[in-house]
């Protein structure tokens, strides 16, 4: 799992979490390892059974007003046994001033505090949503990411197969490519969000051409920087002896980073319009997101339609 | 070129799943397939038009293949038609 200094912590968000070092320096090389918060209320009136230790602690004004209540000796004592765990990292809200005695064990034990002048509350959604994209797992892979309809349709399969053709067609018919040849894809929370790996802008290799800048060559409107990931779509090359999906009532899904996206296995062979489909697929997407199903549709009418004709023979009168 | 009347056994007709496995087995071979429901004759290849034909249970429908492996393909789907499609 990636790990997230303190030093980074500060240096990347220290402006907007209005934060400022209290301990020494030094403490900033502690890591943090986990994308939670905790508040140790708890752990400080002396209880640390299940203590979680690894996230970042928060301390606000109940933690700060509690620990002005408890005798100095017995806070030292009960601070010191909390700060034997491996803390990396705490945060006092509202600028508020901690016991000297906390000060001291901190640096002592080589625990980073820092001091925000944000409300608890307001530091805590900043900070998750931060360590959440921080630590959001991500991995890159090998197709290309095009946006068809404002529906995200990942095309992967083998190289050669005409992945970059068919989005050059379909960049040509209005829709946007986000990458091509290498994805990379973060999932936050369910979704999926798909980028390129580098910053160097849209390039895109055609076989037999070489290199060429999209943005250039199709407008700002041929490129998007990310996008939500909706479908996956694997092109084939058709087999005879392989059974493709013909209705279409069962529907394939694949874990992508943990989350579950559709996918689609499209046999291509030459000759095949492949970015015609690719639309019907997206707009197919759209019409499923709405709760419309065109195979289950048909599916009701021809049973209905078999329904009647069995009481037709039977009883010999007609419902047409 | 080989005919054959066939009889729909099961109750619920020629559904969506049946169809699926007429065609599905149909494909199998490399002779083609024509099933012909009174007037109406389609592709048995043709999932769309099998499903057209909207044959009822006890309808009839007769076969008709032709090619190099006709027998083994009407074998095939009489077969499929005598097990009731593995339904009831």
């Amino acid at each position: 799992m990636k790990v997230l200094t303190a030093k980074e912590l500060f240096e990347n968000k220290g402006k907007d979490l209005a934060l400022s070092l209290v301990t020494e320096p030094k403490s900033l090389s502690n890591t943090i390892q986990d994308d939670h918060l905790n508040r140790p209320g708890l752990a400080i009136s002396g209880y640390l059974g299940y203590f979680l230790y690894k996230p970042i602690q928060i301390l606000g004004e109940t933690e700060i007003s509690y620990m002005q209540t408890i005798k100095e000796d017995v806070l030292y004592d009960r601070i010191k046994a909390m700060f034997e765990y491996s803390i990396p990292l705490i945060i006092v809200t509202k600028g508020l001033s901690i016991p000297q005695q906390v000060e001291f064990l901190a640096n002592e034990m080589n625990i980073a505090i820092m001091s925000s002048r944000l409300s608890t509350d307001n530091l805590i959604s900043s900070l998750t949503r931060y360590l959440k994209e921080y630590f959001a797992p991500n991995k890159s892979i090998h197709g290309t990411l095009i946006e068809v309809y404002g529906v995200g349709v990942l095309l992967t399969g083998k190289s050669g197969i005409g992945k970059s053709e068919c989005a050059l067609d379909l960049i040509e018919r209005g829709h946007r490519l986000i990458a091509d040849d290498l994805v990379k894809i973060t999932r936050y929370e369910d979704t999926l969000i798909g980028t390129q790996v580098n910053d160097f802008g849209c390039f895109m290799e055609v076989r037999g051409v070489g290199l060429i800048d999209v943005e250039r060559m199709f407008g700002v409107e041929a490129f998007r920087k990310r996008t939500i990931i909706d479908t996956q779509v694997e092109l084939l090359l058709w087999q005879d002896n392989v059974d493709y999906e013909r209705i279409g009532l069962t529907n394939n899904y694949v874990d992508v980073l943990g989350a579950n996206i559709p996918i689609i296995y499209l046999p291509v062979s030459p000759g095949k319009n492949i970015s015609v489909v690719i639309e019907v697929i997206a707009l197919n997407h759209i019409l499923k997101n709405y709760g419309y199903e065109a195979a289950e549709v048909y599916q009701r009418k021809l049973n209905e339609k078999l329904q009647k004709k069995n009481i037709t023979n039977k009883f010999g009168k007609t419902f047409d | 070129m080989i005919r054959k009347t066939v009889k729909v056994l099961n109750k619920h007709g020629l559904h969506t799943r049946p169809c699926a496995l007429i065609v599905k087995t149909a494909s199998k071979y490399r002779s083609d397939l024509v099933i012909k429901k009174g007037s109406i004759e389609v592709n048995g290849k043709s999932i769309m038009g099998v499903m057209m034909l909207a044959a009822e249970h006890m309808s009839e429908l007769e076969l008709i293949a032709n090619g190099v492996d006709e027998e083994y393909l009407v074998n095939d789907i009489v077969e499929l038609f005598a097990t009731k499609f593995g339904e009831e």
